[in-house]
């Protein structure tokens, strides 16, 4: 008797679930590309409510701004996902920035040394490897928070720049490296190419490699990770490196951008790429994070310059909105979680 | 139906303990404790707080070095200075908060630092598939039903989540396995779906396993041997079907002590 009441309820189940069971892995989907919708929003409201937005200029501007946060952005990524932090990561930007027009410029300032443009793309990374390892080093074998360890270098690295150039920016890069800002290719800029092309290999890097996968299980718990051999010393190792190279890239972008370094370049772009991490739905709890997030983040956050500057609002009215982006995001967030169960 | 002792008498223990004694200070936490379990035991051990269960554990897993007497894991002699030392001869034990990757999926949780890959040269892919079919199977053989091993293992019970942890390790070669109090944090319906779980894998999969409990309840439920140990002493063992409850309470509560009679 009992038996069969618990039958025909399961049946019942069974039934609601299979009408239900597409629409709740629709929702599933939405609420984990929560982002993307978010941005998409946006980017209608600002369509419809000021003139001249929906154009492709206008699109194409804002995905070239989006770059080198982008960029950036993908590094403290990881970092978080491991449950670290990167603090270090603009200075870092800003010192390749400077190295690579030091290294390449024509200008007064400049080393004279004119090094082509690529050889002086691999010594910023280069350099950025070993600033990674250097906080890998004193996080990892001197166990030191990272927080701290990155604030030291936040503190350091730009300013060491400054000591070679005497404080001075340098001008007037190599036709090679100011090339790469300005091509496009049927109308993309190359930069706005390169930015995809940059998150697809590291999208592919953390979903289906090894290493990827042991950069969320050490970030969820490091001891179920040590419990199970993973050696965590080596995971950290490999995300401050591949930290600091992104920052490398990032500053070489920027020097070619600007056809150039300014002492100040990239200045308070750690607060950008923060805001763009934790906007993309990368926990500071460690072990979740999706980078294709990550990248929405960042072309809303760049979105939102756009029309601030293009509606002539005084630019401090940018981080109003972004402040409350962020807060929008981490709430959306946290009531993601809470609905997510529910839809299994 | 076979005897299960008749059988078990032909192989050799999978573990055991000489006559384990440990101080600490001037507290004599063990005395004299010896006992084997064998293929197919779920062996339980009893006794009150302060009883020298869990010093018994941490020797066993490898926290703490007794002071005299020796463990033999299947007839070996061995000696252990860490629990990941332990861990890696085949002993593991499942304690209730027991770290998992709860935003992992619950394959990525089996297979960690196992991972099957490609073996391309330099970068070394994930052959996911093939990882989701194997945990499938390992989780269906151990009797879980879980939606999906693509879930997050943060969804999962606290019965689930024990049973994938003991599980995995017996997948991965595990030789016996010491449950915690696993069923203390565990609702009355989760605990029931956890001893039928702990009860499929020692009778029907022969997993060898030490179950520490209060319950007296729930080790007689699946256990098939019993060891109550009071005040760091062997106080009674014997097999679960042939005493009462109220026997092996009063063993605990040292109303009566029957180690003799053995």
């Amino acid at each position: 008797m009992t038996e069969n009441s618990g039958k025909s309820v399961a049946v019942l189940r069974e039934g609601k679930l299979s009408i239900k069971g597409n629409r709740k892995a629709v929702l599933r989907w939405i609420l984990d590309h929560m982002v993307w919708f978010i941005l998409f929003f946006v980017l209608v409201v600002l369509s419809c409510s000021i003139r001249g937005f929906a154009q492709w200029g206008i699109f194409r501007n804002i995905l070239y701004h989006a770059v080198f946060v982008g960029v950036l952005a993908i590094g403290e990524a990881i970092c978080i996902i491991s449950k670290e932090m990167d603090l270090s990561v603009e200075s870092v930007a800003g010192l390749a920035a400077i190295m690579t027009a030091w290294l390449t410029g024509t200008g007064l300032d400049a080393s004279g040394i004119l090094l082509n443009g690529y050889l002086a793309l691999l010594v910023v990374l280069a350099m950025g490897a070993i600033i990674g390892a250097f906080n890998a080093i004193l996080v990892v074998n001197y166990k030191i928070s990272s927080f701290i360890v990155t604030l030291a270098g936040y503190l350091m690295f730009r300013a060491l720049a400054l000591v070679v150039t005497n404080g001075h920016g340098v001008t007037r890069l190599r036709p090679e490296v100011v090339m790469v800002a300005r091509t496009k290719l049927f109308s993309i800029p190359l930069m706005v190419v390169l930015l995809l092309f940059i998150y697809i290999a590291f999208y592919i890097f953390v979903t289906q490699t090894r290493f990827g996968q042991h950069i969320y299980l050490v970030g969820d718990s490091r001891e179920a990770s040590y419990n199970a051999g993973i050696r965590i010393g080596r995971v950290l190792f490999g995300v401050f490196m591949l930290s600091g190279m992104l920052a490398g890239l990032t500053g070489w972008l920027l020097a070619a951008r600007t056809n150039g370094a300014a002492p100040n370049i990239g200045m308070g772009m750690l607060f950008e790429a923060m805001a763009a991490v934790v906007i993309g739905g990368v926990s500071l709890q460690g072990g979740v994070g999706n980078l294709a997030g990550v990248l929405a983040g960042a072309i809303l956050l760049s979105t939102i310059a756009t029309a601030v500057s293009l509606l002539g609002m005084p630019p401090f009215y940018m981080n109003v909105i972004r402040g409350g982006f962020i807060i929008i995001a981490v709430l959306l967030d946290a009531l993601v979680q809470r609905i997510r169960p529910y839809l299994m | 139906m076979v005897e299960r002792k008749d059988v078990t008498v032909l192989e050799p223990p999978v573990l055991r303990i000489e006559h384990i004694w440990k101080s600490f200070g001037k507290v004599q936490a063990l005395k004299d404790v010896s006992f084997e379990v064998y293929k197919g035991d779920v062996l339980a051990l009893l006794g009150d707080n302060g009883a020298g269960k869990s010093t018994l554990i941490k020797i066993i897993s490898g926290n703490y070095r007794a002071d005299k007497g020796k463990i033999y894991l299947n007839n070996q002699p061995v000696s252990f200075g860490s629990p990941a030392e332990a861990r890696h001869a085949g002993i593991e034990t499942v304690y209730q908060q027991s770290p998992v990757c709860l935003n992992a999926s619950v394959t990525a949780n089996f297979f960690i630092g196992r991972e099957l890959c490609n073996g391309l040269p330099g970068i070394k892919f994930l052959k996911k598939r093939a990882m989701r079919q194997e945990t499938e199977k390992a989780m269906a053989d151990i009797g879980v039903h879980i939606p999906s091993v693509k879930e997050k293992v943060g969804l999962l019970s606290g019965g689930e989540r024990q049973a994938l942890i003991l599980g995995r390790f017996f997948h991965w070669g595990g030789k016996i396995a010491l449950l915690d109090e696993p069923f203390a944090a565990l609702g009355v319906g989760e605990a029931r779906k956890s001893l039928k779980l702990i009860q499929h894998m020692g009778q029907q999969m022969r997993l060898p396993i030490i179950l520490i409990t209060h319950n007296v309840e729930y080790a007689f439920e699946i256990a098939t041997r019993f060891v109550v140990l009071r005040h760091g002493e062997m106080v009674g063992e014997g097999k679960i079907a042939d005493v009462k409850v109220d026997d092996v309470v009063a063993m605990i509560t040292g109303a009566i002590h029957v180690r003799d009679t053995n």
